[in-house]
């Protein structure tokens, strides 16, 4: 019967798996189901997702509107309610909403009816792709969205088939032909059917189709949702976020847990299985003269030494959007302690008994040695110097009025003594600025830098935040990029007595689909 | 075979994505130029204003083709749109260049020899640059669907949004902002691109959902009321609720930035005289309408009918000289001190108001904060006060969103009062209503899969700068209730069979929450984006 071996003889014209079963979901209404199927096809109906999406849009928003006490501003606003707003905000967890157990619930049980959403109708689905229609009644495709019929010589439809297939496969379809007998019953007087009066008719049919992968898409889409939500809840339950503070020369095996209490924030003390050492703190400055402060900053730097007795010493930098990651743990930029220091200085040293000036840079924490012997150690900084209370050597604010760097200076042979290099604003005869060791003391030039940075760390031991937001996130683009950017479209062109019928649908895209199915036509129109 | 089979309504090929493909090369052009010539180039403020004029001109030959059918309009209107969108991304480009400009001379001048990476500069730092980015968004998705000439009169609805939206920007002003380091990634463009794109075609499916209820046949009066309702609350939100509590509009204040950056705006507001009587009376005309049309439509009475029309029309000229004498008193005002001085002189309560504003700027804990009395408040106001006083002024930025959100009422209104203008004739000339069903879906889809990707980015890009994917801030969670929306919006589509109507409310819905999203969250709401 075949003349390529691509046609397909059927004699009992089917539906498709797919209308199939929802043809029988009709039939199975009818029945009452026990308890325990219902509550499954409450939980995974559609209908309930969406109700579980609009709750949690309404929770979201209030969310919203109620500062929540993470954010900066709470203690504030929290300070501005009165009394009963206090007690029933709290009691009904408004104040951190999306920690809630109520809120986390409902995204469990969206997840579940997700789950079984897919599960039910993932094998409707599937069958588009495994049990494809193949075949099709010229009443039926006369009732699909778009349709079209013309007059051809059907004289040989293995001819005619051929010709429609190319046309077809020209727009990107691929595309199978069948055969089968569709049975047909002639009249009585009454115009009803008689069944006693049967005749089979021949027909071929052609059907092509593009994207139908597209039908499992949504599929791909809620398990990266679901991969994204489970990567999501390991990292909450598994990690926790804290912060440790950077001051060059300082080590640490301690890092601050933060712990929220409505307006309360307590800080744990937890400790790292290694140390890190800050060796250096950096600033970039758009303009070099003007302030530290946030605006006009280019990025911070953190230069740490990571001591682990089971792997050794490691070193790291750490910008702003270049965090540092190590053994679970991740360490960000967060804020800096913006009390001005100097990341280095530049002294300008004037011999006593003559002789040329002296130029000598020296790192925060560092040291150095002059042509003579002289040790000069860096010791400290103060932006704005004065005298405190007790007399001594004190900073008025954290800006660079008066700036000072104070150094511990040993002669050779001689005793270590304490140096105060001013940067213009000290008298000459003032006696702390008065020549120590030999040498005129000036400050000439200093690299600003704050006095601490502040470092978030994230601990995330099984990586569930990448998990959730590379794996989840970027498969969820993808998938979502490839559900509404293609489609499924199938054509069928019915070759019967004297003329085609074609009908055609897609599964979105509608007015796409409506131009391509024209090109379609208006090809097989010219070729047959 | 029927002839109606071959007649397509969109054009074929690839010509069909010229108009689109014209305006981004040319902007693209005008960036190589803006190169070779320095600031001796136009401005993008001045390019900014060319986009608003075209988009404005678009947008009355779309209507006036919807109207009065007429091949030249139509070309023109579609021109028109393309000149909007060229010049709108021609604006943002420079402003791209310009920014890098600006920048380096400030380090330069400072000795600081650095050249930090030009993707710093991509206009995506504040609440201006996202409103050019959305705007060129919602321009460029009505060129891309005017490839259906049917579609062709969304420009009509979608171009007057875009040019609002430029307004707003207007009045936020130009100025470049002090990048917080924070902002210096990649996944800025990425994040903020994407965002400008989803919004834009959310405002696409939204002014699609319009077009569809009008031509469903939903009544102009169910329209009047909804949009009444939106300026009265616009029209009460404002000024901090005083305008139908007092009967008062205060403007708010600015003092100048010493550094030369853009003003700070100052804690004290202003009373602009009769600006707040006018807003009243707008709003007592839209009650009117409301009162009348509700009657109309629940008693089927003529007369309320008929009433609430010419109350509409009333309430449209009002509202429209309301607006002008607002920005007309914001721009002649030059005594600011003596009348602001004046002012609390007579009600010296705007201290302890404009103190416990101070308060709360300077994040202090609820402990600090509530030991703060009122005397204290009306203390740190008086200061304020006699350190700034002189320096106050008035001006249209700030207050971009209360004089953009008038502007949105009043263009509200306008467009009812269109509608109402041979109605039928108006829907016969509208597309199908199953074809605007389709694209209403397709751009739902659209702007879903768009924030789905905004959301997706800002999270990576919030794991890279601080370790913490999500956490729930305001402009987060904003746009998460928004693309939940899209997603209940979508999925009812599935379990209800919800389309046309239903879908058109549900499109509405979503837009009005990517808004909050855009605006809201920015100035209302505090958290990580509160610079856009």
């Amino acid at each position: 019967m075949t003349n390529n071996g691509r046609y397909v003889m059927i004699f009992i014209l089917r539906m498709s798996a797919a209308e199939q079963t929802i043809g029988g979901r009709e039939v199975a209404k009818t029945r009452i189901k026990p308890i325990g199927d219902r509550i499954l096809d409450f939980l995974s109906s559609v209908r309930f997702g969406v109700s579980l999406l609009c709750t949690l849009v309404v929770l979201s928003m209030i969310g919203m509107l109620i500062i929540q006490q993470n954010v900066q501003g709470f203690d504030a606003y929290y300070a501005s309610l009165t009394p009963a707003e206090k007690l029933v905000y709290g009691s009904l967890g408004f104040f951190d909403i999306y920690y809630a157990w109520y809120f986390k619930f409902l995204l469990l049980i969206l997840s579940l009816n997700i789950i079984l959403a897919s599960i039910d109708r993932f094998p409707s689905a599937w069958s588009y792709i495994s049990k494809p229609k193949l075949t099709a009644t010229s009443s039926w495709l006369e009732q699909q969205a778009q349709t079209a019929t013309f007059a051809a010589d059907s004289s040989d439809h293995d001819a005619l088939a051929e010709k429609i297939s190319r046309a077809f496969k020209a727009n990107g379809l691929s595309t199978q032909t069948s055969k089968f007998d569709e049975l047909s019953y002639g009249t009585d007087e009454s115009g009803l059917k008689d069944f006693a009066n049967v005749s089979t008719e021949s027909r071929t049919i052609i059907f092509g189709e593009s994207g139908r992968i597209n039908r499992i898409g949504a599929y791909i889409v809620h398990v990266c949702l679901l991969t994204l939500f489970l990567g999501h809840f390991v990292a909450l339950q598994t990690g926790f976020d804290a912060d440790v503070r950077m001051i060059p020369g300082d080590a640490t095996d301690q890092i601050q847990m933060i712990q929220f209490d409505l307006d309360k924030k307590e800080k744990f003390n937890v400790e790292l299985p290694f140390s890190m050492t800050c060796t250096d703190i950096q600033q970039r400055l758009i303009d070099p003269r003007g302030s530290i402060d946030v605006t006009n900053t280019l990025d911070w730097r953190t230069q740490v030494i990571v001591d682990d007795p089971e792997y050794g010493q490691t070193t790291a930098d750490i910008s702003m959007n270049k965090p540092f990651s190590y053994r679970g743990y991740r360490f960000f930029q967060a804020q800096t302690i913006p009390v001005g220091n100097a990341r280095t200085i530049d002294l300008n040293l004037i011999p006593q008994d003559g002789g040329a000036h002296v130029s000598v840079t020296i790192p925060r924490t560092g040291e150095s040695t002059l042509g003579d012997g002289t040790k000069v150690e860096y010791e400290e900084f103060l932006p704005d110097f004065t005298f405190n209370a007790d007399g001594k050597p004190d900073t008025r604010s954290g800006e660079y009025n008066n700036p000072v760097a104070i150094l511990g200076v040993t002669p050779p042979g001689g005793e270590r003594v304490r140096v105060f290099a001013f940067g213009g604003n000290m008298p000459d005869n003032a006696p702390v600025s008065a020549p120590k060791a030999g040498y005129k003391w000036k400050l000439a030039n200093y690299e600003k830098s704050p006095f601490a940075h502040v470092l978030s760390i994230k601990y995330d031991p099984f990586n569930g935040a990448f998990i959730a937001w590379y794996f989840g996130g970027f498969g969820l683009i993808g998938a979502l990029c490839f559900v509404f950017f293609f489609s499924h479209r199938r054509v069928w062109a019915l070759i019967e007595n004297g003329r085609i019928v074609m009908g055609g649908n897609a599964n979105r895209n509608h007015l796409g689909f409506e131009d391509k199915f024209n090109k379609v036509v208006r090809d097989v129109g010219e070729v047959v | 075979m029927a002839k109606e089979i071959y007649d397509s309504e969109i054009g074929r090929g690839w010509t069909t994505y010229v108009p689109a493909g014209l305006a981004i090369v040319g902007a693209f052009l005008m960036l190589g130029l803006r190169l070779q010539l320095g600031e001796r180039f136009i401005s993008d403020g001045a390019l900014m204003m060319l986009a608003l004029a075209s988009y404005l001109f678009a947008a009355l030959f779309q209507l006036t083709n919807l109207y009065a059918p007429s091949e030249m309009a139509r070309r023109i209107g579609l021109w028109s749109a393309v000149a909007g969108v060229f010049f709108n991304l021609s604006s943002w480009l420079v402003r791209w260049d310009a920014a890098y400009e600006h920048e380096i001379a400030i380090m330069r001048e400072s000795g600081n020899m650095a050249t930090p990476w030009i993707f710093r500069y991509v206009p995506f730092a504040n609440l201006y640059d996202l409103s050019l980015a959305f705007a060129f968004g919602a321009g460029i998705a009505t060129l891309l669907f005017a490839r259906r000439r049917n579609f062709q009169v969304l420009g009509a609805f979608t171009l007057p949004l875009a040019a609002i939206i430029l307004t707003l920007a207007r009045f936020i002003g130009n100025e470049f902002i002090d990048l917080p380091p924070v902002l210096d990634s990649y996944w800025r463009p990425i994040h903020v691109g994407v965002a400008s794109l989803s919004y834009g075609v959310a405002l696409v499916c939204f002014a699609i959902a319009v077009i569809y209820l009008l031509k469903d046949r939903v009544k102009v009066e169910a329209m009047a009321i909804w949009s009444s309702i939106f300026a009265i609350g616009v029209i009460g939100s404002i000024s901090k609720f005083s305008v139908l509590t007092e009967l008062v509009y205060r403007a708010g204040l600015f003092v100048p930035n010493p550094d030369g950056g853009k003003a700070f705006s100052a804690p004290f507001r202003l009373d602009t005289p009769y600006v707040g009587v006018a807003l009243a009376f707008c709003a007592l005309l839209l009650a009117g309408v409301i009162v009348s049309f509700l009657v109309y439509l629940y008693r089927e009475n003529q007369g309320a009918k008929t009433l609430g029309h010419l109350l509409l029309k009333v309430a449209l000229i009002a509202q429209i000289l309301t607006v002008g004498l607002l920005v007309a008193e914001i721009r002649e005002t030059n005594n600011v001190p003596e009348r602001l001085r004046a002012q609390i002189a007579a009600n010296p309560s705007q201290l302890v108001t404009a103190g416990r504003a101070m308060a709360e700027r300077q994040q202090l804990s609820a402990r600090e904060f509530a030991a703060i009395t009122p005397a204290q408040h009306e203390q740190m106001g008086r200061q304020y006060l006699q350190a700034n006083g002189d320096k106050l002024y008035l001006s249209v930025g700030t207050n971009p969103v209360e004089i953009a959100g008038l502007i949105t009422a009043l263009a509200g209104t306008f467009f009812v009062v269109l509608f109402a203008f041979r109605t039928d004739k108006l829907r016969e000339r509208l597309p199908s209503l199953e074809s605007l069903d389709s694209l209403m879906y397709k751009t739902a889809c659209l702007a879903f899969a768009g924030l789905a990707m905004l959301l997706i980015t800002g999270a990576i890009w919030a794991n890279e700068s601080w370790g913490r994917p999500w956490g729930f801030d305001s402009k987060e969670t904003g746009a998460l209730v928004a693309w939940l929306t899209y997603a209940a919006f979508l999925h009812t589509r599935i379990s209800r069979g919800w389309t046309g109507r239903s879908s058109a409310y549900f499109a509405v819905l979503g837009f009005l929450l990517v808004i909050f999203t855009y605006l809201g969250v920015s100035y209302l709401l505090p958290g990580l984006h509160s610079y856009a």
